[in-house]
């Protein structure tokens, strides 16, 4: 998506919000007195339209489970398992523009991850447009590359031959796969990923990760123990069916 | 018949016995699907047909208003023909260990009581024990009447053999039709389904309770109360219960609530809102440990917590406006939402 206008800034009054049909998508603006912010207009739960839901100032919830977002930067608060989609916004001659931000923005394991840091990690990272088919890798492959999704939905399977199995899928921008490249000794891909739509998918090598990293330890440690929650999140969970 | 449910974190592989809902299959098998309502009303259940065949019980469900395909289907009204593989867009765990984990049974009406004119209290005896959480309901159905409606237990008992509800006159509703129509349902068999819910009390919580609750809503609340004096929970805690109706001929409870009072000490207060008329002085001063007030539940609810929110878990129960109404209020006083709990049934 281009730079969008998508109202004017008179239109949604202080302390309130409105959301706008743009292109096929709902952008909710909110109005937070100092600035405006905008974000995806249906709450990742069940697609409930959040602007029928509540805004304090700093919290924007969604009324139908109670989901909360900090109204700042989208992060997920108390019951909400999902961040919120951020869009850039721009007001000029009170009219109020909003550009997509990168998909490597969206990525809960580079939240705390210093704005030069960021900037490098999105030199290494190459887009890739790939059709709907599309394997991204096998069972075994060696596991070299950390994936985020910028659009389209991605399909895991684990088993081998005729005994496999849907391992889970993603369908959200700043989704992380292929984790291992980050994992030292754990160089084989445990699952099969193919793009089950047309899908954007931000490709970054491992290695140049962890180097980009390294040098600067304070975001790395924070990257280190979102990863380790990540990791200990899949560990713990039932597999069996 | 096989289901397959594709989640966004795994699948979930299940056997569904024919006829048997596939909400109900998976739940029953210790699976956490997504819920509410389990009645078709709310549409939380949705889930999108990749391949097999099912037939709906209730094409009319108020809960389809939130399908956007003719591929989504609500799993709590739909029942497997072929095997069938769906997609379910969220993460789907298994149940913690430890939660109720409902199941079909049985039972009958043991007995019927008029609470006011138009509320009623029913005890239904199952055939087997269940067990279930303060603050959950059960799904009941009976053959004279298609469909299984969502009642929320008034007790609170380990092993239980007797689940008691409370059930309002509604104008259009044909189960309310049948039980309020004169005749005696003594004796009539019920099937059930349950426990469901996720708005469940217990003692660890170790907050303050505050429980609003409009019509009869009340209910659960009644089960929530009732595990909390098994606990002697009011001696640690305080204990805030408003009860919204419209006039003093609408309320029921009061000597329950005044046996409370007493069992529970100044840690528990009562509180009747009602909406349309001052409290009676002969209902204020029969009942002169209970406090009545005017006004919408909420409002009354608001005005008596002032500066006592900080520490409570809320539980909401009750028509759907009021539920919002007390959610808004809630949220505006800053009362976290983890803290806050109900479930929707709309």
């Amino acid at each position: 998506m281009q730079k969008q206008r998508i109202c004017s800034a008179s239109d949604v009054p202080d302390n309130g919000m409105k959301s706008y049909d743009i292109e096929g998508r709902k952008i909710l603006v909110v109005n937070a007195g100092e600035c405006f912010h905008a974000y995806q207009g249906l709450c990742p739960h069940q697609d409930v339209c959040l602007d029928e839901g509540y805004f304090d100032g700093q919290l924007l919830t969604c009324h139908q489970h109670l989901w909360q977002w900090d109204i700042r930067t989208g992060d997920a608060v108390g019951l909400a398992e999902a961040p919120l989609e951020k869009y850039e916004v721009e007001v000029s001659e009170g009219e109020i523009f909003v550009v997509q931000s990168s998909a490597l923005k969206a990525v809960d394991m580079l939240k705390d991850v210093s704005p030069a840091s960021l900037e490098r990690l999105e030199g290494l990272a190459r887009r890739e447009q790939l059709p709907a088919g599309t394997v991204i890798y096998e069972v075994d492959d060696p596991a070299d590359d950390l994936y985020v999704l910028e659009s389209g939905r991605v399909e895991f399977t684990i088993g081998r031959d005729d005994r496999t199995r849907l391992a889970g899928f993603m369908l959200r921008k700043g989704e992380v796969f292929g984790w291992a490249a980050l994992l030292e000794q754990h160089p084989r891909r445990i699952a099969r990923a193919v793009c089950h739509e047309d899908s954007v998918l931000l490709r970054l090598n491992g290695e140049a990760m962890l180097e980009a990293l390294e040098a600067d330890p304070t975001s790395g440690l924070m990257v280190m123990r979102r990863l380790a929650t990540l990791v200990a999140r899949h560990t713990t969970g039932p597999q069996n069916s | 018949m096989k289901i397959q449910v594709n989640a966004r974190n795994r699948t979930h592989l299940f056997e569904a016995s024919p006829g048997e809902k596939i909400l109900h299959s998976g739940l029953a098998r210790g699976i956490a699907l997504p819920y509410e309502c389990a009645s078709g009303t709310c549409g939380t259940c949705k889930a999108k047909r990749v391949s097999g065949e099912i037939d709906d019980a209730w094409p009319d469900a108020p809960g389809r208003k939130s399908l956007k395909s003719a591929d989504e289907f609500l799993m709590c009204q739909c029942v497997a023909r072929t095997d069938v593989v769906a997609e379910v867009p969220a993460y789907v765990q298994m149940m913690d260990t430890g939660s109720c984990v409902p199941c079909a049974g049985a039972g009958r009406i043991a007995s019927t009581e008029m609470l006011t004119h138009d509320v009623m209290l029913i005890d239904v005896d199952t055939d087997a024990p269940m067990e279930f959480d303060a603050g959950q309901f059960v799904l009941l159905g009976v053959d004279e009447v298609e469909g299984m409606r969502g009642w929320s237990m008034v007790n609170f008992d380990r092993h239980a053999r007797r689940l008691r509800f409370v059930v309002r006159r509604k104008p259009d509703g044909v189960l309310s039709d049948w039980l309020f129509s004169g005749t005696s349902r003594f004796g009539t068999r019920v099937s059930l389904f349950g426990p469901l819910g996720h708005a469940t009390f217990y003692p660890s919580l170790g907050r303050d309770l505050l429980c609003i609750a409009g019509g009869s809503g009340i209910a659960g609340v009644m089960s929530i109360l009732s595990r909390a004096e098994q606990d002697d929970y009011f001696s640690r805690h305080s204990g805030d219960v408003f009860f919204g109706v419209r006039t003093a001929r609408d309320v029921y409870f009061l000597e329950e609530f005044t046996r409370l009072r007493r069992a529970c000490g100044q840690g528990l207060t009562v509180t009747v809102a009602l909406s349309d008329e001052e409290p009676p002085s002969a209902l204020v001063n029969d009942y002169p440990l209970i406090r009545f007030d005017r006004g919408f539940v909420h409002e009354v609810a608001k005005r008596h917590m002032a500066g006592r929110l900080g520490n409570v878990i809320a539980y909401l129960a009750g028509p759907p406006p009021a539920v919002d109404a007390s959610i808004r209020m809630l949220l505006l006083s800053r009362v976290t939402a983890d803290n806050i709990r109900y479930d929707k049934f709309s």
